[in-house]
């Protein structure tokens, strides 16, 4: 009489495998796009922004400390603000930010500015 | 022996603004500490806190937690100085700092417990130390300072007669009366030894005198365990800085003119007057 239980008499092991997915996609440099907005609680604050924008974008973003019930600083490209002065686009980007962000978080925004023009000339 | 050098932590545990708050934590947990002064390059730069360290994500930079604004201290302050600056800041902690170095942290337990040292247990004031450092301290800032020296008439007698039990609730309410007697901030109390009390005081001599004559009055009206009779006999002093250089820290010189306001009252007690007045007292200037 045989001793072997029931449940062995398969002959063959489970086959393992790996199956491995590779995304590649190029590396945004700067990381952050043309707004960066620093929760107070977040992980990381204006002085780890500070320096990373300094290495790796130096002199193209302005970094603005913040007396704000969220966020504790703003990262503002500073192209952005030849089009729209400091005072009159960070409330603008702040009010928008409060909508979608905690004091836990950094929100990153890209902003596009149209500005329209229309002049009248003499013929 | 009574300055904040005495009794600070040496070569306090410090980080760097760039390490994380993480390390932060794991350094206070390390060596049971709730606070790190921040230094970076060897200078002061903030300091962080166990309370930061809860509020902060252990990602950031120990620069987005720490409070810059940093209260500090000398070695050189003295115990009550230092008390002072803690509680007007409400913060637990001082950093001591020599030529913008840090060379010590004071806690508020470590700071307490040795003023407690210097606290009377029977009366809750003072004690004799406390005069001489707050005297020396005033005539530092410039300011002219008068001393007043109580002594208690015929206490031997009265613990004699009475016993000691009755002789301590005498001075307890003694310690009571002269403390509602005084004006916080402009006077400095305390129980000198046995049954002598003593006031620094701000005031001018003449102010100082009126004051004394308002703490005579306020124990000879007082109610007294038994219906004992306690009046107490008072010397006066005043002193105002010289411009002769003289003792590094001015403390003989309070020694001296907290020795001419204890003599004035035993003067006082001989001569059976309530108040006699030594008049002023030139001092070396300190430092």
């Amino acid at each position: 009489m045989s001793s072997r239980a029931p449940f062995t008499s398969h002959s063959s092991e489970p086959v393992r495998r790996a199956e491995v997915t590779i995304r590649l996609s190029e590396f945004e440099i700067p990381p952050m796009q043309d707004v960066l907005l620093v929760g107070k609680r977040a992980p990381i604050g204006p002085e780890a922004v500070r320096r990373m924008v300094d290495a790796l974008t130096p002199e193209q973003y302005d970094i603005i400390y913040l007396d704000h019930e969220i966020f504790e600083a703003a990262v503002l490209k500073r192209s952005l603000l030849k089009f729209l002065p400091q005072e009159k686009f960070l409330p603008v980007i702040l009010e928008e930010g409060m909508r979608v962000a905690t004091e836990n978080t950094v929100v990153k925004a890209q902003v596009n500015i149209v500005v329209q023009v229309n002049r009248a000339v003499d013929l | 022996m009574f300055s904040a050098g005495d009794i600070m932590h040496k070569n306090p545990v410090t980080i760097d603004p760039f390490e994380s708050v993480g390390r932060a934590a794991a350094l206070m947990n390390q060596f049971k500490i709730g606070g790190l002064p921040v230094v970076e390059g060897g200078r002061l730069v903030g300091i962080i806190t166990s309370r930061d360290v809860r509020y902060s994500h252990p990602n950031r930079l120990v620069a987005d937690a720490m409070s810059r604004n940093v209260v500090t201290v000398s070695p050189e302050c003295s115990f009550w100085e230092a008390k002072e600056t803690m509680e007007s800041h409400g913060i637990e902690r001082l950093v001591v700092v020599r030529d913008g170095r840090t060379v010590g942290i004071i806690t508020k337990s470590r700071l307490y417990a040795e003023i407690g040292k210097h606290v009377d247990a029977l009366t809750g004031l003072n004690r004799a130390e406390f005069l001489q450092h707050k005297a020396a301290e005033l005539l530092q800032s410039g300011q002219e300072v008068t001393v007043i020296f109580l002594d208690l008439d015929n206490f031997g007698a009265i613990d004699k007669e009475f016993g000691h039990v009755i002789g301590d609730e005498i001075l307890q309410q003694v310690g009571k009366i002269l403390k509602s007697v005084i004006a916080e901030g402009l006077d400095y109390l305390c129980r000198y030894a046995g049954d002598e009390f003593a006031v620094v005081t701000v005031r001018p001599l003449e102010e100082a005198k009126q004051l004394t004559w308002r703490m005579i009055k306020a124990l000879a009206d007082a109610s007294w365990p038994q219906g004992i009779k306690v009046t107490a006999s008072a010397g006066v002093a005043g002193g105002r800085r010289s411009r002769v250089r003289g003792e590094p820290n001015g403390t003989h010189n309070v020694r001296d003119l907290i020795n001419l306001a204890s003599l004035a009252s035993t003067k006082a007690k001989r001569e059976k007057r309530p108040v006699v007045v030594a008049g002023w007292v030139e001092l070396e200037e300190a430092g």
